[in-house]
């Protein structure tokens, strides 16, 4: 690997472990809370990018005020979500898991019925021209990730210490009984984080639209690597998720470039193997899974 | 010699020191009671001798044979067996059912010999020891019953008969008395005694109860903040100055 | 003695079935009858608490075998169906391996993820898996003159194999080794501490149940002649799913009507073409959040207030 290649590719690693990051958070938040295990996190993920090509490149709208509209839109599916799946079936991870596949079912449907199955929709890329770092090429719309996930898991960790909403959903994921006896209402709780899980998904997939091929089923190849970083992270644990995510991403980008995209897929798997073996709990987690 | 050897026996967690440096040495054919104030760490150190939790320091020998660091159900398999201070048992099988699947250290069955059922034999003798020891704790009129569905009373006996479906050598029993009215707790101390007396087990108890540890057990060891507060007869411990205050406060003692 | 006549009706029907029936829906039948194998096989797991999501990827293990024998080393059916099976269960035990640390959710997930490593590996390796775009040309059954090609023939050998395999998973169930299963699953602490190896006894249920898995594959691969990693993907795990979770697990028999109901659900919503993916994520939904048992719970309900019913009405003979 020559020198432009390498750090091409930490370049590409830390801008893949942030979508990851993103995208992760999201799904360890919503399990924090009541164990909220959403197998329609990748569906969220493609439901992001389909609002930037309904908005942007069909409607017009600019391009950052629509990834902006993609938390929103994706955070209502989130609270439609817990309310209709996840709080009949609280207590019982597996079964809110399995009727989350029912939710991407759903999703996978109404996308391709209205947006079209067959050829990905084609979304323009509203950031020409690559910045030169080190001597590699980073193509802007790539870089613009970086300050985006800054700024969300900022906003987030700024919410989760700082805000009194925020206080009491951390009080929630560390002990439901006591929360609820604090007069902490539990049904807003899990709902704020479902619609917050549900909007990091959204503003991830909003990112990559003009990268990724934007199809009903893209969501397929993120989440099995969303859950595999929320597994080797520790289950619950957001520090956790966004190491695992960075970890990841480099694992990802290096076995790709060397290799292929299929091994560096299998990669992964293989690393979240390894972490089970030796440390059940993940890097950060506390609870074995 | 001792049936069950225990030196040094030490468990913490993170910082906090449930067992610190216990000895304790359990004859063959012995009812011992193990005592001590809420939280002296008496569970604890059941489940470091089942092998629940492996010990931080210490060894424990069963017979001779250092079973430290195995697993629960090897531990078993050696003749330990423990009861649980809650109700343990298994919700959606009969009574019998329950008993029977105690006695699995007592079957030999292969999947070959699940599907051929070549094991049949072997499972009508297995299926005769549970009766028998479904009707020595006087169940049998239950024993179809889901065991979901008995009185709180029966549910721990049940506990017991799991328990005693293994066939161990020692049986370890926690709290056996705990939430028991005064005949069921009579009826559960008379069938402990026989235990001993007609299986020939050598029985460890924790129990709350002071008036039955005092009626029931040989000897006592007496725990409090994690390490051997006292040892000794009933009586010994009674009398024993430390052994009070220990317990100051609280008068059942010496009822 | 009603039990064995409805047995014997059940058999009765299936025998004289494709003589009634049309081609298409014979066909219809021998994916349905490999799909009770798959579904049984599943529900071993379940009962000691392990949810898998990759046992679809053992019906590829299976398929993939029985393919490479069969096209590549000539293999006679014998061979590759139980070589098939003896390599899901291999992998499997392979797979489960790592596993054992987890319970419940991460069960399922690491099983997930281990499962899409197995499928990796054919869509990675264009020899001899052909890659993405899987394995054509796998030889149909020739046993003794009888030509397999045929669907009828064929209808018959997979109604034989699915008499032995669910025979077989039935005797597992009502066995001491099911019932350690279902009482591993129940309280885990108590099943150790009586002296049951609980490491090993999820282990072997795994593998058996990936051997199951991996004949119904072998049986599927020589009808279909043709196989792909999509065939086995996370798409085909969630209808297993589906059907398992409406028929429920609480009975041997639950998984079986689930797969029977939801067949006839998917024939019935052809008309419903791109949008039959929605009817059946709904009915998963609401079969998860208002009947958690499935079918199997409601019956198990309905018998018990016939039951009562009966008991109150009439004097003990």
């Amino acid at each position: 690997m020559d020198w432009p290649t390498f750090i091409q590719s930490i370049s590409n690693a830390v801008i893949l472990g942030s979508i990851y990051a993103t995208v992760a958070v999201g799904l360890a938040l919503a399990f924090g809370v009541m164990q909220m295990a959403n197998f329609a996190h990748g569906e969220f993920f493609m439901a992001g990018a389909y609002v930037v090509y309904v908005f942007y490149a069909l409607g017009g709208m600019p391009f950052p005020a629509a990834v902006i509209s993609a938390f929103p839109v994706v955070a209502a599916l989130g609270v439609v979500t817990e309310r209709f799946v996840f709080r009949p079936t609280r207590g019982n991870v597996l079964a809110g898991f399995m009727a989350t596949a029912g939710v991407a079912f759903i999703l996978q449907v109404i996308v391709g019925q209205v947006w079209g199955v067959g050829l990905m929709r084609s979304v323009p890329t509203p950031y020409m021209g690559a910045a030169s770092i080190l001597g590699a090429q980073v193509s802007w719309q790539r870089l613009i990730i970086l300050p985006s996930t800054l700024v969300m898991v900022g906003g987030l960790w700024f919410f989760l210490h700082r805000v009194k909403l925020g206080k009491a959903l951390r009080a929630c994921a560390q002990d439901v009984e006591a929360a609820s006896l604090q007069g902490i209402n539990i049904n807003k709780i899990t709902a704020l984080s479902m619609a917050i899980s549900g909007g990091f998904a959204g503003v991830a997939g909003a990112l990559m639209a003009p990268i990724n091929a934007v199809t009903p089923y893209m969501g397929h190849s993120i989440i099995v690597t969303a859950f595999i970083v929320v597994i080797v992270g520790g289950m619950a644990s957001i520090e956790g998720s966004i190491l695992a995510a960075f970890i990841l991403g480099f694992i990802h980008t290096f076995v790709t470039t060397l290799f292929d995209a299929v091994l560096a897929t299998m990669a992964g798997v293989a690393f979240m193997a390894i972490i089970l073996v030796v440390k059940p709990t993940g890097l950060l987690g506390r609870v074995r899974m | 010699m001792a049936i069950l050897e225990v030196k040094n026996l030490s468990k913490n967690f993170g910082g906090l020191m449930a067992n610190r440096d216990l000895d304790l040495e359990v004859e063959e054919g012995e009812i011992r009671g193990v005592i001590g104030p809420n939280g002296a760490g008496k569970t604890t150190f059941f489940n470091v001798i089942s092998g629940v939790y492996k010990p931080s320091g210490g060894t424990i020998k069963f017979d001779g044979t250092l079973i430290s660091n195995l697993s629960p159900d090897k531990i078993a398999g050696l003749g330990v067996v423990r009861t649980f201070q809650r109700v343990a048992l298994f919700p959606n099988f009969t009574v019998l059912e329950n008993v029977n699947i105690g006695r699995h250290l007592h079957a030999r069955e292969s999947l070959f010999g699940a599907v051929f059922g070549m094991s049949k034999q072997k499972e009508i003798e297995n299926l005769e020891k549970s009766r028998q020891i479904v009707d020595f704790l006087g169940m049998t009129e239950h024993q179809d019953e889901l065991a979901s569905n008995l009185p709180y009373g029966l549910q721990r006996a049940l506990n017991v008969a799991i328990a005693l479906a293994t066939e161990p050598r020692l049986l370890m029993l926690d709290e056996p008395v705990a939430g028991m009215n005064p005949t069921e707790t009579a009826e559960m101390t008379r069938i402990i005694r026989l235990i001993r007396d007609e299986m020939g087990m050598t029985v460890m108890l924790v129990e709350h109860d002071m008036r039955t540890v005092m009626n029931l057990c040989d000897k006592i060891t007496v725990i409090d903040f994690g390490e051997k507060l006292a040892e000794g007869l009933p009586q010994e411990i009674r009398a024993n100055k430390d052994v009070i205050e220990a317990y100051l406060g609280a008068e059942d003692i010496v009822a | 003695m009603m039990r064995y006549l409805a047995a014997l009706a059940v058999l009765v029907g299936f025998a004289i079935m494709p003589e009634v029936i049309g081609e298409y829906y014979v066909e219809i039948m021998i994916l349905f009858m490999i799909n009770l194998i798959l579904a049984s096989s599943f529900r071993l797991i379940t009962t000691c608490g392990d949810w898998s999501l990759s046992h679809v990827v053992f019906m590829g293990v299976g398929a993939y075998a029985t393919a490479l024998l069969a096209k590549f080393l000539g293999w006679p059916f014998w061979g590759t169906v139980l070589l098939g099976g003896m390599a899901s269960a291999v992998i499997g035990l392979a797979v489960v391996f790592p596993l054992l640390r987890t319970k419940g959710f991460g069960f399922f997930i690491g099983s997930f993820a281990l499962g899409e490593f197995v499928r990796l590996i054919w869509v990675k390796f264009h020899f001899p898996f052909g890659g993405p775009r899987g394995m054509i040309g796998i030889p149909s059954i020739e046993l003794s003159d009888i030509d397999f090609y045929e669907a009828i023939p064929y209808y018959y050998l997979v109604l034989l194999f699915t008499i032995a395999c669910l025979a077989i998973l039935y005797r597992i169930d009502l066995s001491r080794t099911g019932k350690v299963l279902k009482a591993i699953y129940a309280d885990e602490d108590l099943s150790r501490c009586i002296g049951i190896n609980v490491a090993r006894y999820r282990a072997m249920a795994f593998s058996v149940s990936a051997f199951f898995a991996g004949i119904a594959g072998v049986l599927l691969a020589h009808r279909l002649g043709a196989i792909d990693p999509k065939n086995f993907d996370v798409n085909t795990m969630v209808y297993l799913v589906i059907w398992v979770v409406v028929g429920g697990v609480g009975s041997f028999w639950g998984p079986l009507i689930g797969v029977a109901v939801m067949m006839l659900v998917g024939e019935a919503a052809r008309p419903l073409a791109e949008w039959r993916p929605l009817l059946f994520g709904g009915i998963l939904i609401v079969f998860l959040t208002l009947l958690p048992g499935g079918l199997d719970s409601l019956m198990s309900k309905v018998r018990e207030m016939l039951d009562k019913r009966t008991a109150d009405g009439t004097e003990k003979i």
